[in-house]
């Protein structure tokens, strides 16, 4: 085939997904996955009275303690690869990625602004628009638990073991709630395309939880036991089972599951951001407005649209912070569950909420038809 | 007396709605990191400090010891530049670790006033457990547990003090006289 022969639109459609690839990768590997193990240490030092990591300096200059970030990562590189005696070699090097891929390509579908005009060109602020894209997330994200199950499984460690039995049986568990919670959302917004959930948002008083409240209190339990954090890491419980699956790891294979954890938590804030938390957009504030305002003659439309992407990203990802934040409150806060609490947790109160949930749901769509 | 633990605590509706605790949970440590955040972070970026780190930067930082504390046992040097010690050897007894050793020399009148002075007094850093048995062992106040115990080194046979290391004058251990005095003065030894 000719290269020649494929139009300009095509080029324009590829520059502009790669750059939103860009901007996706930049924003979550390059920079949230980094920033929150610095952000975790301090954050929970700060909770709790104390000054937390500072010590590593560049000329005497510690930046708040930012360089242990670059610290640890070096320590990482530098440290030995470690395999085990009689662990399956290949699993053992494939089980990372299979747990850190999942958490990097959930974020294709993952919408961080709306539509807007700019030079006579559509951009829609989302890598890949799928009509599924709810179910993708959920999809991908429950391929992750085959990289903790392979994990624990190929690491030859009775603790590695237990702990990714642990890991498929509370992901098994905590799955069917949050598919049904979703079920909530689905019916209340009719569509599964993130973005368009996202732009339902629009007014304050249609948001997610608003909507569903107890939607969202069920999605956020549900999704930070699906991330293995505290008060749900039994996983990889330290008093108990040492590090869980990942005890055998070492080096930056440990460091991918370490990152997996921190990607997957800016996935939460991103998708119940757009689920329950208006998207991108600002309280009371409609992107017309925001238009409107910036909308000078001597610029054009599209430096408006501009601007108004530029104040929408910024809005969303103030919005992930937030729920990152309030994820590491959760976890500094909250001591850990049993096992038999976690799973009567999942099954006895969720599960039946949830359905609740959905059939309240119903009732209210229908009596309000 | 056994100490008994009711474990069939009864909850309370509003304890087992669980999201209401959760919350007030989240408000204290919410609480404690914003009111740091404003009370010791600005401390940091050259502002007075509001609000008391209990965190001390220890190389560069150091707090003061209480008096009770018993850092290396060192000997007193009094106002005439002399040790106190008479070489009685009551420390080297009391000692439960034997660091102490004593070679007593006779007094030929320039060393000390009584008759008998240490010619050597060594103390093992490295066998020492900082009791304490030899300050109150003492009874001529001259052995006392400083403060001082940053006495960490690379090679074993640097621990052993020898008496030129181990003197320290009276007047940096005054705090620590007065409270050997307070201390030991009401068994009447």
């Amino acid at each position: 085939m000719d290269l020649f022969s494929i139009s300009d639109d095509f080029w324009i459609d590829l520059g502009v997904t790669l750059l939103k690839i860009g901007f996706m990768l930049a924003v979550t590997v390059g920079f949230f996955a980094p920033i929150l193990t610095w952000v975790e240490r301090k954050q929970s030092a700060i909770m709790q009275d104390r000054i937390g990591a500072n010590r590593a300096d560049i000329m005497g200059f510690t930046a708040l303690g930012l360089f242990h970030i670059m610290a640890d990562g070096l320590k990482m590189f530098t440290k030995e690869d470690f395999i085990p005696q009689g662990a399956n070699k290949f699993l053992h090097t494939l089980s990372p990625i299979i747990a850190l891929v999942p958490a990097i390509l959930t974020f294709a579908v993952v919408p961080f602004g709306g539509k807007y005009e700019l030079w006579g060109y559509q951009v829609n602020l989302v890598i890949s628009d799928l009509d599924v894209g709810l179910l993708f997330v959920f999809a991908i994200a429950s391929l992750a638990t085959y990289g903790y199950v392979v994990a624990g499984w190929s690491s030859n460690n009775n603790w590695s073991l237990l702990g990714s039995m642990r890991t498929a049986s509370q992901m098994v568990s905590y799955e069917v709630t949050m598919g049904l919670t979703i079920i909530g959302v689905l019916m209340v917004y009719g569509t599964m395309q993130l973005d368009e959930i996202g732009a339902a948002q629009e007014n304050f008083w249609r948001w997610g939880v608003f909507l569903q409240p107890l939607g969202f209190l069920m999605f956020l339990t549900a999704s930070i036991a699906e991330n293995k954090r505290i008060p749900f890491d039994n996983p990889e419980a330290e008093s108990e089972l040492v590090a869980g699956y990942f005890t055998e790891y070492s080096g930056l294979k440990f460091g991918m599951f370490f990152m997996a954890e921190f990607i997957e938590m800016v996935t939460i804030g991103a998708i119940v951001t757009i689920l329950f938390f208006g998207g991108w957009h600002i309280p009371f504030v409609e992107t017309q407005d925001i238009i409107d305002t910036f909308n000078f003659s001597w610029l054009g439309p599209s430096f408006a649209n501009l601007i108004a992407m530029g104040i929408h990203v910024g809005v969303f990802f103030a919005k992930v912070c937030f729920f990152i934040f309030i994820q590491m409150t959760i976890r500094w806060t909250l001591p850990r569950f049993r096992y038999d609490q976690i799973m009567k947790l999942g099954w006895k109160i969720l599960l039946p909420l949830s359905l609740v949930n959905v059939v309240v749901t119903g009732i209210v769509i229908m009596a309000l038809k | 007396m056994a100490y008994y633990v009711n474990r069939n605590v009864k909850m309370t509706w509003w304890e087992q709605a669980y999201i209401p605790e959760i919350l007030r949970g989240m408000l204290i440590t919410t609480r404690h990191f914003f009111k740091n955040m404003f009370g010791f972070i600005p401390f940091f970026l050259g502002k007075k400090k509001e609000r008391e780190i209990f965190t001390v930067y220890y190389p560069e930082e150091t707090i003061d010891y209480p008096v009770a504390y018993r850092g290396r046992p060192v000997l007193a040097l009094n106002e005439h530049n002399r040790p106190n010690c008479v070489a009685c050897g009551l420390c080297e007894i009391a000692c439960p670790a034997y660091c102490i050793d004593i070679i007593p020399g006779a007094n030929s009148g320039k060393q000390n006033e009584v008759e008998r002075y240490p010619e050597a007094f060594t103390i093992d850093y490295a066998v020492c457990i900082f009791c304490g048995f030899c300050e109150e062992a003492c009874p001529e106040e001259a052995i006392f547990m400083s403060n001082d115990c940053e006495i960490s080194m690379l090679d074993r046979k640097k621990m052993k003090y020898d008496m030129e290391q181990l003197l320290v004058p009276v007047s940096e251990l005054k705090d620590r006289i007065e409270f050997t005095r307070k201390m030991y003065g009401k068994w009447n030894y």
